[in-house]
């Protein structure tokens, strides 16, 4: 399928991330997008800012609630979906592809490593 | 999700949007049997213990017809909002009442004590809303609505040989149906609707973007125990004469009201941008002081903006700018007068607002 498909991981808070060549590419996992409902808004992230995983770096705002998107791993913002910014509910169209919110350049290729794999973040969704 | 003590439906399968867009341009079911239905004989002795709470002159309701009404506290604040209708069921009188599901437990307190004998009828009757302006399409082939039934008017009708109580109303601003309807027929009558294919059930996400958008009350945001029907906006409900009667409730703290300015208002806001404004969030003005709060918000699928209602205070000019303060910034916001969406209720065969 899509272009950033090749190593996708999972974290904790519902975020894939995949990579290539250094640089991640983030968005929120297909369960996030069905639990969250229709995504009616994102606040994106400042391209050049510097994160720490776990940063709060942006904002998902659907019709029952806002929920926060963190950083996966450390790194510099690099670039932004901008396509999100005046169609957000992209995301609820295919979350793990055309709804990429941001990249990132990365800092420390362990923290990655870290994640969960696909199989691993199902059995992590049916605890 | 947890409501009331029920587990309810946000939405179906299509989501929040769809219900909603279906609901303005066709119809929706939404099942509310989680709501309160309580049957009270007419009688006087009832009447006169129960307008203690209720401004309405009981005696004196068209049968038939429904009220939108209030239980009220010593204060005149707001213990629940209802829908309260006289109607006869096998030649006998009663008053019927619908009330929220988050106050079953005090609404019944006072049911009881007034009429002892008040049957809660919601443990053996569904209650279906049909919203939307198919709503009549919908139901008239199934079961047998007058022509001339107009909003707020509410009638016993038969379906499977069963009665039901049938009335034109509901929260959303749409033309639409209230069935109660006995458990063992519901599922019948759900199935037999959902065969017309403009239809579809909806759930609790589109119920509050539907009725927000209509500039509608919800217990618990705008309404409380601490608030009174005038501070809400909604003195149009009360009956100006039994605020004259020392039987009612709060009925001085209500007449000085409508004598005197209110110290806050209720408004509705509109988002300059695409932040959602939500219940609770705080309002400014441009000198960064605090002029009031949001009780409730949510996109509105068709101005496809963020709106809101809240209370502001009465001093606040409402020609300056207003601002919402969303995840520690300020935005700007816009006061929009409500109801937000046109009300397309029905009556005297004419739909009207």
């Amino acid at each position: 399928m899509g272009a950033y498909m090749s190593e996708k991981k999972y974290t904790k808070d519902h975020e894939w991330v995949s990579i290539e060549n250094e640089i991640a590419t983030i968005g929120i996992s297909n369960h996030a997008q069905e639990s969250l409902g229709d995504i009616v808004f994102i606040e994106l992230p400042s391209v050049g800012n510097s994160v720490k995983a776990k940063d709060e770096i942006c904002v998902v705002e659907s019709v029952k609630a806002a929920s926060d998107i963190y950083a996966p791993i450390d790194g510099e913002i690099i670039e932004v979906n901008n396509n999100l910014e005046n169609d957000a509910a992209i995301i609820n169209q295919d979350a793990e592809n055309e709804g990429w919110i941001f990249k990132m350049k990365i800092s420390d290729s362990n923290q990655y490593s870290d994640l969960m794999s696909e199989d691993e973040y199902k059995q992590f969704l049916e605890q | 999700m947890p409501f009331a003590g029920f587990n309810m439906p946000i939405n179906y399968k299509t989501g929040i949007i769809n219900e909603h867009k279906n609901v303005r341009n066709h119809s929706g079911i939404f099942d509310v049997s989680h709501m309160g239905q309580i049957l009270i004989e007419n009688n006087e002795s009832y009447l006169c213990k129960l307008e203690k709470y209720i401004p309405l002159q009981l005696n004196k309701l068209i049968k038939n017809r429904s009220h939108y009404s209030f239980l009220l506290n010593k204060d005149g604040g707001v213990i629940d909002d209802l829908i309260i209708s006289n109607i006869d069921i096998k030649d006998k009188s009663y008053l019927y009442i619908v009330y929220n599901a988050s106050r079953k437990k005090e609404d019944e307190e006072i049911f009881i004590s007034c009429a002892p004998n008040a049957e809660k009828i919601y443990k053996k009757n569904c209650l279906f809303a049909i919203q939307g302006p198919d709503s009549i399409n919908v139901l008239k082939n199934i079961i047998d609505i007058p022509n001339n039934m107009n909003f707020f008017d509410i009638l016993i009708s038969k379906y499977n040989n069963k009665e039901i109580i049938v009335s034109r109303s509901g929260y959303t601003g749409e033309d639409g149906f209230e069935l109660s309807i006995p458990n063992e027929s519901a599922e019948n009558l759900i199935t037999h609707l959902l065969k017309n294919e403009n239809t579809m059930l909806c759930g609790l996400g589109s119920r509050d973007s539907l009725r927000l958008e209509a500039g509608l009350s919800l217990y618990g945001h705008e309404l409380n125990e601490n608030i009174t029907p005038i501070e809400a906006g909604l003195s149009w409900a009360l009956d100006k004469k039994r605020l004259e009667d020392k039987n009612l409730n709060g009925n001085k703290i209500l007449s000085d009201q409508l004598k005197n300015k209110l110290s806050n208002k209720k408004i509705g806001l509109i988002s300059t941008n695409k932040s959602m404004l939500r219940d609770g969030m705080t309002l400014f003005d441009n000198n960064n002081n605090e002029v009031g709060k949001i009780t409730s918000g949510c996109f509105s699928p068709n101005l496809n903006k963020s709106i809101a209602i809240g209370y502001i205070k009465s001093e606040f000019n409402t020609d300056n700018p207003i601002f919402c303060e969303i995840r520690k910034k300020l935005e700007l916001v816009k006061i929009n007068n409500l109801p937000f969406v046109k009300k397309n209720y029905k009556k005297n065969g004419s739909v009207y607002e």
